[in-house]
């Protein structure tokens, strides 16, 4: 039988990969790291409260004998996935804090497996196929994010002898449905368009934008922590060839806001897809002569959108493999989501 | 007989006087700092003092009909497209007193009229164009060319003398602003300058174009539309981008250009961007202005395929293709 240990189980992800840790007949346990000061038990599942900023997570020496005596898989969810924040700030969480668990895990007895859960942007500034096998060879990453999970990989890699490495592709909706729990740079990005403040995007033709749903990576995630044979191993999560190109994305996009006959009169025109570097001029600009507002808007932006200028498509052979099925498209939800963010109604949705 | 409007004539007319963009921040006439502005590849602007928009339009259509040898009776048709009312007959210091005659019946006094009085265009039917901000004279010149066609006109005299609002200082959205007229004579056959396309977007949406809220989006708004619409000019020609020879801008930032050249995929080389520091942008015809010079400079040569663009407050988004 299994007993699972999660940090980061009260995120978007988190919450999906309990559920599904849960309704496994193998799973008899799962203890999941929350910063809440409260320890609750709900059927199996058990509150412990900790920390990853802090060293031995903060745990009291009796939680963790019990944890010690008791986990066979380590799931490592918790990280700050802000792609704004200084180096600093994410090595924090996702360099650190991981570090943090390697040293509290390390002499764990009855552990057998350790799922870390990365992003396929540790791929950062590298373009065609990344492949899952593939150990981090960026060349230069779009924002901190990327480079502190980057470094989290690596450790978790030297560190463990049963390391599973579970990259995520960046999380839009929670399902099929286009229901959005969490909003994240892509969704301000689409905001900006639909407010009529984005004149363009950096890309090239080759550029694709991978996205998923919450349900997805959360089946992988527990499927990674669950499945046999699957120890020293990658995992794309990703939608890999169902990635949309970027063309094609802002297409559909701008056609879901056009639905909206308000939106449509207003005239506001599709962004264009340009190459980084007149985006950076555009920056530039609008740093020293756009307003407040726009300035902030395009910061918000600035490290994310530079990744589509570097064009790549996920390998997801071992996750489908895992999964028995690719992940679904985003032309499957993106629409739907983007009608969501909007508010475009369920009879716009339907025309 | 296949009918090829062009243009055959242009001319131009500035104040005696001019600023630098330093001594227009010193002026507290600027919203930006002096430096940016120069940045942005400004260094001078004219600025009427003793003259009148109707001065200036007198002056450039005069220079045109005695330059070119035009028998001022065989204009069939003039097109004003300049400050409107009283406020084309005040200096800048008297605008906002004559601002109030737009109120009274002196609101009829027009200066179309006056100038087809004054030129002695006497066959002329006269035609007035408003509310195309710094497009104007690109719309007159479509709108002659639509008459030469559609009416067999011969020849129509486009005019538009605009000064920069008196109480708005010397800049619009980060460009150093000039006064100044523009005349420009559309011929029904023309040997030079042919129009052979062209285009012209206004999304109202952005009719407030200098209100505070709406500077944003229409600044966003202004490169992928910009991009389009000279996308669609030279299609609307049968050229393709690597054909044109030469881009006259409307004379705002180098900085925008640059931006929106490298959007459109046109080579910043091939633009005609001499006049931004020296004249800086007008709101009565960067593009013929420049395209003059151009072509008092050998630089635009017979046959040259002479993409124009402009844009101007209200909103509107113009392009021309011309075959010099």
């Amino acid at each position: 039988m299994t007993t699972c240990f999660l940090t980061g189980a009260t995120g978007l992800i988190g919450r999906q990969v309990v559920a599904r840790l849960l309704v496994s007949p193998r799973v008899e346990r799962v203890y999941a790291l929350t910063r809440r000061p409260r320890v609750e038990s709900v059927g199996s599942t058990h509150s412990v409260h900790g920390d990853v900023r802090v060293d031995g997570l903060g745990l009291p020496a009796d939680v963790r004998d019990m944890l010690a005596r008791e986990v066979t898989t380590v799931v490592h969810l918790a990280a700050n996935t802000e792609f704004s924040q200084s180096l600093e700030d994410a090595r924090t969480i996702n360099r650190d804090g991981t570090l943090r668990m390697l040293e509290l895990t390390a002499d764990w007895p009855n552990i057998t497996r350790w799922v870390y859960v990365s992003t396929a942007f540790v791929a950062g500034l590298r373009t065609g196929l990344i492949k899952e096998n593939d150990r981090v060879q960026a060349r230069g990453w779009a924002n901190a994010y990327e480079q502190s999970k980057a470094e989290a990989e690596d450790l978790v890699r030297e560190a463990r002898p049963d390391w599973v490495i579970a990259r995520s592709s960046t999380v839009v909706c929670d399902d099929l449905s286009g229901t959005i729990s969490q909003m994240n740079a892509v969704h301000r990005a689409l905001r900006l368009h639909f407010g009529g403040l984005a004149p363009m995007l950096p890309g090239t033709d080759a550029s694709r934008v991978d996205v998923v749903t919450t349900e997805y990576v959360g089946r992988g995630i527990a499927l990674a922590a669950l499945a046999r044979d699957v120890a020293r191993k990658t995992f794309h999560f990703c939608a890999g060839a169902g990635a949309m190109s970027l063309d094609e994305l802002l297409e559909v996009s701008h056609q879901a806001f056009l639905r909206a006959p308000a939106w449509q009169r207003k005239g506001i025109a599709r962004p264009m897809r340009t190459d980084l570097e007149t985006y950076r001029l555009f920056e530039a600009a609008v740093h020293d002569a756009g307003s407040s507002r726009v300035r902030q808007a395009l910061r918000s932006l600035s490290h994310f959108v530079p990744q589509l200028a570097f064009p790549k498509t996920f390998d997801t052979r071992a996750a489908d493999a895992l999964l028995g099925e690719t992940a679904p498209p985003v032309s499957a939800f993106w629409q739907r989501m983007t009608n969501h963010l909007v508010g475009n109604t369920p009879a716009v949705e339907a025309a | 007989m296949n009918v090829r409007p062009g243009i055959s004539a242009i001319s131009y007319a500035v104040p005696a006087e001019s600023r630098s963009v330093r001594e227009l921040a010193a002026a507290g006439s600027l919203e930006s700092d002096a430096v940016l502005l120069e940045r942005f590849g400004f260094e001078r602007v004219g600025v009427a003092v003793e003259e009148t928009p109707y001065d200036l339009a007198l002056a450039a259509a005069s220079d045109l009909l005695r330059d070119h040898h035009i028998d001022p009776s065989s204009i069939d048709a003039l097109l004003y497209a300049g400050a409107p009312g009283a406020l084309a007959f005040a200096k800048p210091r008297d605008a906002l007193t004559a601002a109030r005659a737009l109120c009274d019946t002196r609101r009829f006094e027009f200066a179309a009229t006056r100038l087809q009085f004054d030129l002695s265009l006497d066959n002329a039917t006269v035609l007035g164009l408003d509310q195309l901000a710094c497009t104007a004279i690109l719309g007159a010149v479509r709108m002659a060319r639509a008459l030469c066609i559609a009416e067999g006109l011969e020849r129509v005299l486009c005019v538009s003398s605009e000064f920069y609002p008196a109480a708005a200082g010397r800049e619009a959205i980060t460009n150093g602003t000039s006064d100044a007229a523009c005349a420009v004579l559309v011929e029904r056959n023309a040997n030079r300058n042919r129009v052979v396309g062209g285009v012209s977007v206004t999304k109202g949406f952005y009719w407030s174009g200098d209100r505070a809220s709406m500077r944003d989006e229409i600044m966003a708004s202004y490169f992928p539309t910009a991009a389009r619409v000279m996308h669609r000019t030279i299609a609307s020609a049968g050229w393709d981008k690597a054909a044109v020879n030469w881009i006259m801008p409307h004379n705002v930032s180098a900085t925008s250009w640059d931006i929106l050249l490298r959007l459109a995929g046109l080579p910043n080389a091939r633009l005609w961007n001499r006049n931004i520091a020296r004249i800086g942008h007008t709101l009565s015809g960067d593009n013929f202005i420049n395209l003059r010079d151009a072509l008092d400079g050998g630089a635009v040569r017979a046959g040259d395929k002479v993409l124009v663009f402009s844009y101007g407050y209200g909103a509107h988004w113009t392009g021309l293709a011309l075959e010099a």
